[in-house]
């Protein structure tokens, strides 16, 4: 199989707002990442907090761009967002003011590939086909606040799904849901990647997640974010109806995966990193005796 | 599979679209072609609903009968004799207004009143919102202005309506300017906190979606700020009013501002009364419709149940 996705020696660094009386700071959350996603493949991609897992998605999306290094797709760099790529966020990013139709159609309001622009009708059509695919036709009309958090993330998905992206880039998207709803929608975005094969990029912080939807699952060393292994996931007879969290497969590579991550997530603990923000900054990490007095004030 | 899928999806599409057209060319409405008995249950499950407001609507008017009752009868039985003259029962104040209303006089004053606060409200809003929104997507121009924009903002209207009478007459162009330099300020600053308070994560997921900053604006900056935006204009209603009373006690031939001055001073009480009230009934009035379009534009930022 080919590279779909390519990470060349991508190293992402963010400039710390300097604080009363401290110099700017450069905070290093991804150092020289090397890493191959194949054409039609469900990668998940473990990780301490801080690892800089959402950094690099934000890499694959287009969304920033790395500070040294080549994010390639199809071969090409990225140079921004593109229709070839859709993401998945932990909270939805659904808008409020657009039924789960019109969220859905969203992509499809511009000139498509071929040039042409889709009608309304089309956009509808197009938009209900997808909302049935995550299993919510009917729900055309209702705005997000009259959908449950499942029922968002299924609007979502069928938004990003919509525009016919190749890659489908998630962070941590089930994070926010409740265990019964997160199973539910595992097992579907399973059976959407089998119908679609798409490739997918998977952001958890569950271990169980990530030994039970990824083919591999990338584990991230604590910050500076390096690729630490690459867990290739073999359990016989996976798409079979048992319960294949309790098959001994299953046990055997999530426990692999957890000795893996575990020390990273110790170093991680440590060292007190916190979450980084889009923007570069970590709010919740320790604060420094400037940072403190100032939010004292 | 795709193509199954569309094939399906088109077919309900389409299904769906030729039931609604059915509904919308069925002329006579569904509840008389529903049988006559569900009719007839249908009619007293409405009377039923109907009395049901009714008695709600009577409970919260009871403040509002309560303070009339006691306009009414303080005056003639609690108050001296003397106060009456300047504080005159209800119905002689309704009488004063039914004569203004006979002449014309009170509908030529809420004519000259309306026209003054629609134009300057109007002015301030357009002014408002395109400003507001340029200041919020340029951050220069923000910094740049919104120092000079504090000071006028803080500065009450009414203080510089010395200023505007020297400059622009005692005519319709002074009172209109300050009509709309005072609806200007929660317009502007309402339609700049609506930009700035979109979600980031929107952004970022209309960016993701591949928008360019123009799409970005329009799809996504505009719509979540118009609710934001119509508090703002909300607000500046309730101010054009306000202010253009004032400004109309001070300098004018018409107007309803200058019918309650002009009335105390030639000692017409009832007349006076009159004006108040009806300034209050505009006020309310105003409110009112600008609270239903307000809610219109938020309707999606409402939760369930709420």
């Amino acid at each position: 199989m080919t590279a779909k996705i390519s990470l060349r020696n991508v190293s992402k660094q963010f400039t710390v707002r300097p604080g009363k009386g401290t110099a700017a700071t450069t905070l290093t959350a991804i150092d020289s990442l090397n890493l191959d996603v194949r054409d039609g493949e469900f990668l998940t991609l473990v990780g301490p907090s801080g690892s800089g897992k959402t950094t690099l998605l934000d890499l694959l999306a287009g969304l920033s761009t790395p500070t040294s290094g080549e994010v390639l797709v199809d071969g090409q760099p990225v140079t921004g967002p593109g229709k070839d790529r859709a993401v998945v966020f932990q909270q939805y990013a659904l808008f409020p003011w657009r039924t789960a139709s019109a969220n859905v159609s969203i992509g499809l309001e511009g000139k498509g590939a071929d040039g042409r622009k889709l009608s309304r009708r089309e956009r509808a059509a197009k938009a209900s086909e997808y909302l049935k695919l995550v299993g919510l036709a009917g729900f055309e009309d209702r705005f997000p606040h009259e959908l449950s958090g499942g029922m968002k993330q299924r609007v979502a998905i069928a938004r990003s799904l919509a525009y016919e992206p190749d890659v489908l880039l998630m962070d941590e998207p089930f994070a926010a849901l409740d265990a019964q709803t997160r199973e539910q929608l595992q097992e579907e975005l399973l059976r959407i990647w089998r119908a679609t094969g798409k490739t997918i990029v998977f952001i958890t912080h569950g271990i169980d997640e990530a030994v039970y939807l990824g083919q591999r699952v990338a584990v991230l060393s604590a910050r500076p974010g390096r690729l630490k292994a690459i867990v290739e996931v073999e359990i016989p007879d996976r798409d079979g109806d048992e319960d294949i969290r309790s098959t001994p497969a299953f046990v055997e590579q999530r426990h692999k995966v957890w000795t893996l991550l575990h020390d990273e997530v110790r170093l991680a603990q440590d060292a007190g990193h916190r979450k980084i923000l889009p923007d570069g900054s970590a709010p919740d990490e320790p604060a420094t005796q400037e940072t403190r007095e100032r939010s004292a004030a | 599979m795709s193509a199954t899928l569309t094939k399906t999806a088109r077919a309900l599409g389409t299904d769906a679209a030729e039931a609604a057209a059915a509904v919308g060319q069925g002329t006579p409405p569904p509840v008389t072609a529903k049988p006559a008995t569900a009719a007839l249950a249908s009619v007293a499950d409405a009377f039923k609903g109907a009395a049901s407001r009714a008695g709600s609507w009577l409970w919260k008017a009871t403040g509002i009968l309560g303070f009339l009752a006691l306009w009414e009868f303080g005056p003639l039985h609690l108050a001296p004799p003397s106060t009456r003259v300047f504080l005159p029962p209800l119905h002689e104040v309704l009488q004063a207004w039914g004569r203004l209303f006979e002449s014309g006089s009170i509908q030529g004053h809420l004519a000259a009143s309306l026209s003054r606060s629609v134009l300057g409200f109007g002015i301030a809003v357009a002014a408002g919102v395109s400003l507001g929104l340029l200041i919020a997507w340029y951050g220069r121009l923000n910094s740049v202005l919104n120092p000079l924009l504090e000071l006028f903002r803080n500065t009450a209207a009414l203080a510089l309506l010395p200023v505007f009478t020297l400059l622009l007459g005692i005519g319709e162009e002074s009172k209109v300017t300050i009509v709309a330099y005072a609806a200007f300020f929660p317009v502007l600053l309402n339609t700049i906190a609506g930009v700035k308070t979109v979600d980031p994560l929107l952004i970022r997921a209309a960016k993701s979606l591949g928008l360019n900053s123009f799409r970005l604006f329009q799809k996504v900056i505009l719509p979540s700020a118009v609710p934001t935006i119509f508090t703002g204009i909300r607000m500046a209603g309730t101010a054009s009013i306000l202010v253009l009373i004032a400004a109309e006690m001070v300098g004018a031939k018409a107007g309803l501002g200058y019918l309650i001055i002009n009335a105390q001073s030639s000692f017409l009480i009832p007349d006076m009364y009159a004006g108040i009230l009806t300034v209050s009934l505009l006020g309310l009035g105003v409110n009112f419709l600008l609270v239903a379009l307000e809610r219109h534009f938020s309707r999606w930022r409402t939760a369930v149940g709420a």
